[in-house]
């Protein structure tokens, strides 16, 4: 239960100076770690979070090393948000930290650390903004409304069945004329989300049953029958827009592009490139310099318009004709924001630190320079190490880590929660990611090689509770890394 | 030797001692001594032969006991009264049917070999003799048997099987043709929830009773509360001098005015002082108008050996039934002529021969009779603090509008229909002839169509949507949504729902757990405004206030304090709204006043409302967002709206109206057992809990432990009483949905 206790000295959070904030860091593992480490830099203290299953994670020992011995408290639950704010309460933060996953884009949690009666601040946008764009009918309905271009397709929830209908077949007949030879159409709940009340349609004889379907399923699941009727598109690139603001939400600018294309078969991104494209060395079938400068163009015409005041991506689907389709928008800091960092530059000094951004900017630092300042140089790679089988469908797999290490480069940034001393045993309670290597080259020639160094320098053993040994994702990166930023 | 005979005569007179000290529960015990000392010396003296003339001491000792008897008859309080009718040697329904009825059939089982032995129905026949004729007249008599203490007959405590299987006899009555004679005396029905229900069958039993076709006596000796509307909404109510009618038993007044817990028990005192308070004799319910005769009981009440008093029973039952059917005749000439010979007390009835069956005209004006009666009841108990202007536009009003709506309603919409038809056909015609016209040019039209292809262009660009209004969904939020507080969810120990935070719980998320949708109660307030039309809700009758109609000792704060806090002059608020353009008469029983007790005037708006809708032939909604039951403190001026709103509610949907009920939170006894229970379309929003008594009440009458969850919303569900569950975030569509679909023959948007 929370108490009602006013600020050690009465000020609003807002009117504070960056270094009296004390943030708490509402996360865990890899992300938890770069956040206090910001936070460290930046002179500004903070409170960690840990649960039982999560006591031997390396966050701990940070938490411990930066911050001391009482900046640890241990919750039932990472998803519990009455623990963290007893947390804040208890240890006085003045700001909470979400990461990613958990409460991030939780415009609800989002708007209980701003309107309690202790108020903090949350480190992310607005919570009005998130509640904007997290709802994929709103950000659909506004993109178009400025003219940014969206999937075809419905941009409201369609009650009417003969309307669906007809929707459905203009869909089916503009993909025939823009020549797929196998054309889809996906009906999905509108209320609905996470996969879920979702279904493709190949055949447009098929559309009836499988739209009744769907519209049952969510007048039962979410009691809101509306149906959402888009293309289904097969072949594309997922790329994103790093976005940044400061609280002002005047001023956005960016950190370039990523691509995300190389995903796992449940869509799990696995590969990170910055930038989205490398027009000057490989070919393609569409202007592809032109698609980066248009994305970025439309993402920041949204920012703009939104009064975006964090950071946040814009995540695009680019087809093989070379349109760019927005997808959605994620209002928090992303797991591969360190691609676009290490390849940044502002003002002449080299790599940034986004997340030192975010807390900065969330705090209510002014953003300090201008789009013209930012400039970017080489090409920056991320992998996601995960204990998995992705020859089995990309199955967890579950055990003891024994052996965990790798040589160190300068061009190497590894980022992990996994302790290499000792052994670990992976929670099953949270997402599988083990490490993030970032690695950056001067080219793609270079990347690429430094990849396949390190990731042929990386151990990786260990056996589970029936003598298994562990089975890592390391050979499936190994043979993606030639294909990316390939269309 | 003593003579048998003398025996026996002082048995009886041991047994009147018993029964003067039983129901005076140790007071009078000077009175009681002396009869006692002076039965005991005589009965010594007679067994030592010291007694000259037994018979005429004997007779003398009765003539001692008789003159006590008729003393402290005078002094006799409401709570002996209860103790009178709950005494073994009370005079039970079979004495009735031995000594007022020539001769009777029990049916419908017999003795302990019975659905349910609590409740008797005998076919019974009275005959009466007029010149050398002989006329057998049967009736249907049905009452509550108590059986001078055979525990089998559970004290005259119906099941809700009992309560069905006397509606059943009442439509074979109506099916015959001939009278029925009502005894009631029960302290109260059984509060069991089984099939289907306690509260839904009486509900059942009071709705039949409201359109019955044929006469209906009912003579009440004890008449408690909800168990003893069962049986008697008639045509003439009579009640035996030492009986009581109560909206409650004076126990259950004391336990609730003591704040008592489970397991504690009432002082007398305080049962005595609420037994007063309640205003529960013969003489105050003739005082209110609740019955319509008094008929005098020996000296401390009736007892089976009391054969003068059958006699008269006989006579004014009789007397009772000629009466009603007197009173259906058409010729007013021959009904005053036969009135005024029946009112005549030395009429001798045995000798009157009125045939008591009723002609089709004369069964309709029956019932309208009847109704009539009911509606007109409790009118005074309210006070009604409308304007007297008010009272004059709306009564002049009314006689245009009546007119003008069975006008518009009755005949044009009939015709309409017709002439609407009519026009769709030519309409057909011409469509079909048009498009046969026009097909060359749509052929041309359309190529050029295909050839713009313009379809991308749509299918990317930004849609036409003006219902978008997900953003704001409530137009209003409980006040609870400013507060800074996590609530803890009650199912959280059994689906681990973790704490809600006041502000997301009381606004956005319409007081629902968002782990295991448990609905949290909300104000009224929140249903007034979230579920109809924006602006659309004009409330009227608000001048009709609650008051303390038996000023009922410190009620008159109470009553002033519940108008305070809740901000209404009563509770039940009654309102016109529209539901998506839909106009609607809403009744809303606000369980934030007094628990949402119904007294004289939630009863008197609940009942005006209903005449409203069925004017301008609007749908009614009963919303009850909580209701405790009957006002207990009003007494019989609230236990009389159980078949006063019954009847409403009857006119209504037998106007062709469509009456819907939403039960919210905790909805239990007289109201659910009546006008709500009554309704074919019943709902209720989730997490809400329906019965008859709650669990206290029911392990403190029954002694049973009962089943968790035996009044949850699911359960009523199961057993049929209601015909749904709303999660309350859908309750405006789902009554949207309802005004379209279901019932109301009659109604204006149709």
């Amino acid at each position: 239960m929370e108490k009602d206790t006013v600020h050690q000295d009465g000020k609003t959070p807002e009117a504070l100076a960056i270094t009296d904030h004390k943030v708490l860091v509402a996360n865990r593992g890899e992300i938890a770690m770069r956040i206090m480490r910001a936070c460290h830099g930046l002179g500004i203290p903070f409170t960690a979070l840990y649960t039982a299953e999560d006591s031997a994670s390396c966050h701990c020992d940070l938490a411990r090393e930066l911050g001391g011995e009482h900046c640890l408290y241990r919750v039932s639950s990472y998803h519990d948000a009455n623990e963290i704010m007893s947390v804040a309460d208890a240890s006085e933060c003045t700001a909470v930290h979400p990461g990613y996953g958990f409460f991030a884009e939780d415009f609800r949690f989002a708007r209980r650390v701003t309107k309690r009666d202790r108020k903090m601040i949350f480190i992310g946008p607005s919570w009005k903004i998130i509640r904007e764009l997290g709802d994929k009918i709103n950000t659909k309905r506004l993109a178009r409304s400025l003219g940014v271009p969206t999937v075809p397709g419905s941009d409201r929830p369609i009650y009417d069945e003969a309307e669906a209908e007809h929707i459905a077949k203009s869909i089916f007949e503009f993909q025939e004329s823009q020549g797929i030879t196998h054309p889809l159409v996906l009906v999905k709940a509108s209320a609905g989300g996470g996969g879920m009340g979702i279904e493709e349609v190949y055949d447009p004889d098929q559309f009836r049953s499988v739209y009744r379907r769907i519209r049952n399923y969510a007048l039962r699941q979410f009691k809101d029958e509306g149906v959402l009727i888009e293309q289904r598109i097969k072949d594309f690139n997922h790329l994103e827009v790093q976005i940044i603001s400061d609280r002002s939400g005047k001023h956005p600018v960016h950190f370039g592009t990523r691509n995300c294309s190389i995903q796992s078969t449940g869509r799990q991104k696995r590969i990170e490139v910055a930038p989205g494209f490398a027009p000057e060395t490989l070919d393609y079938s569409f202007d592809a310099a032109k698609v980066l400068t248009n994305i970025v163009e439309y993402s920041l015409t949204m920012a703009t318009k939104v009064g975006y005041d964090n950071v946040g991506t814009w995540e695009w689907i680019v087809t093989r004709a070379g349109e760019p389709f927005l997808m959605e928008v994620n209002t928090r800091i992303q797991v591969e924001n360190g691609v676009s960092g290490c390849i940044a530059h502002v003002a002449g000094r080299g790599s940034v630190d986004l997340i030192a951004e975010q807390i900065r900017l969330g705090l209510g630092e002014e953003i300090g320079y201008t789009q013209a300042e930012i400039a970017t140089e080489g090409v920056g790679l991320e992998y996601r190490i995960i204990a998995e089988d992705p020859a089995n469908n990309f199955i967890p797999w579950v055990g003891k880590i024994e052996r965990f290490h790798w040589k160190d480069q300068p061009w190497l940034t590894m980022l992990t929660h996994v302790p290499t001393d000792r052994p670990y045993e992976i929670p099953t309670e949270f997402d599988p990611n083990l490490a993030l290597a970032i690695i950056w080259g001067k080219n793609l020639e270079e990347t690429k090689e430094r990849g396949k160094i390190f990731l042929d320098s990386i151990v990786l053993e260990g056996q589970n509770a029936s003598g298994e040994a562990l089975r890592s994702n390391i050979e499936f990166l190994k043979t993606n890394t030639d294909q990316i930023l390939h269309f | 030797m003593i003579d048998n005979n003398i025996e026996k005569r002082i048995v009886a007179l041991q047994e009147r001692l018993i029964y003067l000290k039983d129901i005076f529960a140790g007071k009078h015990a000077d009175d009681s001594d002396l009869l006692q000392d002076r039965l005991a010396s005589f009965s010594r003296k007679l067994r030592s032969d010291e007694v000259s003339d037994p018979y005429t001491d004997i007779a003398s000792m009765e003539d001692l006991f008789s003159y006590v008897e008729s003393k402290l008859d005078s002094s006799v309080t409401a709570m002996d009264r209860v103790r009178i009718v709950r005494h073994p040697q009370r005079i039970c329904l079979r004495d009735i049917l031995e000594n007022v009825y020539d001769t009777f059939t029990e049916v419908g089982g017999q003795d302990e070999y019975s659905l349910d032995p609590s409740i008797l129905i005998a076919r019974a026949v009275i005959t009466r003799h007029r010149g050398k004729k002989t006329y057998h007249q049967p009736v249907m008599v049905i009452g509550q048997e108590k059986g001078h203490g055979a525990e089998f007959r559970n004290g005259g405590s119906v099941k809700p099987w009992g309560n069905a299987k006397a509606m059943q006899f009442m439509r074979v009555a109506e099916t015959e043709g001939i009278p029925i004679h009502c005894y009631v005396c029960t302290p109260g029905s059984f509060p069991i929830e089984d099939y289907p229900g306690a509260a839904q069958q009486i509900a059942r039993n009071i709705y039949g009773m409201a359109g019955l076709r044929v006469p209906i006596i009912a003579i009440i000796s004890e008449g408690g509360s909800g168990g003893a509307e069962a049986i008697s909404l008639a045509d003439k109510r009579i009640m035996l001098s030492h009986g009581y009618y109560s909206v409650i038993s004076p126990e259950g007044a004391a336990a609730i005015e003591g704040h008592l817990k489970e397991g504690e028990r009432a002082s007398s005192e305080l049962i005595e002082h609420c037994a007063e308070n309640l205003h529960i004799t013969a003489k105050d319910n003739l005082g209110f108008g609740y019955i319509d005769q008094i008929i005098q009981e020996p000296p401390l009440g009736a007892r089976p050996w009391h054969f003068e008093f059958f006699r008269t029973l006989r006579q004014e039952v009789i007397r009772a039934t000629d009466e009603v059917i007197i009173s259906t005749r058409a010729l007013p000439l021959l009904k005053t002529l036969a009135q005024n010979r029946h009112a005549r007390p030395t009429a001798n009835l045995e000798h009157l021969y009125i045939h008591w069956g009723l002609s089709a005209g004369a069964r309709s004006r029956l019932v309208a009779l009847r109704q009539k009666k009911f509606l007109r009841l409790s009118r005074s108990a309210a006070s009604d603090k409308r304007p007297m202007y008010n009272k004059v536009m709306e009564l002049l009003s009314s006689y245009i509008t009546k007119p003008w709506n069975s006008f518009k309603y009755d005949f044009y919409r009939k015709h309409q229909r017709k002439i609407q038809t009519f026009v769709e056909e030519i309409d057909n015609e011409w469509e079909t002839f048009k498009y046969r016209l026009l097909s060359p040019w749509r052929k041309f039209k359309h190529g050029i169509e295909k050839k713009n292809n313009a379809k991308g262009e749509a299918l990317m660009a930004l849609s036409e949507w003006t219902k978008d209004s997900r953003r704001k969904k409530w137009n209003y939020l409980s006040p609870r949504y400013k507060i800074d507080k996590t609530l803890t969810c009650p199912n959280s120990a059994e689906y681990g729902c973790l704490d809600l935070w006041g502000p997301d719980l009381f606004g956005e998320f319409a007081g629902v757990c968002s782990y295991c949708g448990y609905h949290f109660p909300m104000e009224p307030e929140w249903y007034v405004r979230n579920v109809f039309d924006k602006d659309s809700v004009i409330e009227f009758n608000s001048e009709i206030e609650a008051g303390n109609p038996l000023s009922f000792p410190n009620f008159d704060e109470r009553i002033r304090k519940a108008q305070e806090k809740n901000g209404t002059r009563s509770g039940c608020m009654t309102f016109e709204a529209r539901i998506a353009g839909i106009k609607i008469i809403v009744a809303m029983f606000m369980g934030t006043f007094r628990g949402g007790s119904v007294g004289a005037a939630e009863g008197c708006k609940f009942v005006e409302a209903a005449e409203r809708a069925t004017k301008n032939r609007y749908p009614f909604l009963a919303y009850v967002h909580g209701t405790a039951g009957m006002r207990i403190q009003e007494g019989t001026h609230a236990l009389i709206q159980m078949p006063r709103c019954t009847v409403a509610v009857r006119r209504y949907i037998e106007a062709g109206g469509l009456y819907v009920v939403l039960y919210d939170t905790n909805s239990f006894a007289g109201p659910v057992a009546s006008f709500l229970g009554c309704s074919p379309y019943q709902f209720a929003v989730r997490s809400s809990n329906i019965g008859f008594a709650g669990p206290g009440v029911i392990k403190e009458t029954t002694g049973m432990d009962i089943p968790p969850r035996y009044h949850r919303s699911t359960e009523a569900l199961a057993r049929g009483h209601i015909q749904g569950i709303w999660d309350r975030r859908q309750i405006r569509a789902n009554l949207k949905q309802a005004l379209r679909t279901i019932g109301g023959r009659n109604l204006y948007y149709r």
